[in-house]
């Protein structure tokens, strides 16, 4: 089970969204102008801001290369239980029977406690103090990150226990 | 709460988890989260424990009263 790419896919996600919070530093600085026509994206930026979008969009790019590798050698190895790199449904879900479908609902219902109170969190915490965008950005992320943590521990945790 | 002896026949017949999980189509990690008493079986499953043990039912689940 700890070589089940479903398990360690919020770690994935985990990874990508730090990526995502220094890629904000560059895109949300005044230093960074974005101009976006019908066609075309360009993007300048000053020196040190500059340098933190591009290390962050290589830093992207590298991770998505490893993780469609890894992705690959787990659907290879798991031809009845391939996952699809472009499904909507979050491939994480342990359902392949009864009982790893009760703890999947498990974790999920502790991600949908801690969302049904952080989002809300938020929007106040927005609406009343003027926070930069980045923040707002930041406060988005960190979130999406908590989610993935929270149902990463507690199917380790779960797991963890169903030792034989 | 429910109560089982999965585990003490399992154990009689000298099968691991995964086999009995092969038994009765399901992962060894739900044989121990049943034998842990985390998770209640549904009755299909319950069914095909008890024939997998050759015991009743009634034999290898009942309820406990807390």
């Amino acid at each position: 089970m700890k070589q089940d790419f479903r398990m360690t896919y919020p770690l994935w996600n985990m990874a990508f969204i730090l990526i995502l919070a220094v890629m904000a530093v560059g895109f949300t600085s005044s230093f960074v102008n974005v101009t976006k026509t019908d066609s075309s994206l360009s993007i300048e930026a000053q020196a040190f801001e500059g340098f933190v979008l591009f290390a962050a969009l290589i830093a992207y790019l590298v991770l998505i290369t490893i993780y469609l590798i890894a992705l690959g050698s787990y659907n290879r190895k798991n031809p009845q239980r391939k996952i699809s790199a472009f499904s909507i449904r979050p491939p994480e879900y342990m359902e392949q029977d009864e009982g790893m479908t009760f703890i999947t609902r498990k974790a999920v219902q502790k991600v949908y406690t801690f969302i049904t109170w952080s989002l809300p969190f938020l929007a106040v915490i927005v609406m009343l103090a003027p926070v930069p965008k980045l923040l707002i950005i930041w406060g988005i992320l960190a979130i999406a990150f908590g989610q993935n943590l929270i149902y990463y521990l507690e199917m380790r945790r779960q797991l963890k226990g169903a030792t034989e | 709460m429910l109560r089982n002896r999965v585990k003490e026949l399992r154990a009689r017949y000298g099968f691991t988890q995964s086999e009995l999980g092969k038994k009765v189509d399901v992962t060894r990690q739900t044989i121990a989260f049943i034998e842990k008493g985390e998770f209640s079986p549904s009755i299909t499953l319950a069914l095909k424990l008890a024939q997998a043990l050759q015991v009743e039912v009634g034999d290898l689940f009942w309820l406990e009263e807390e």
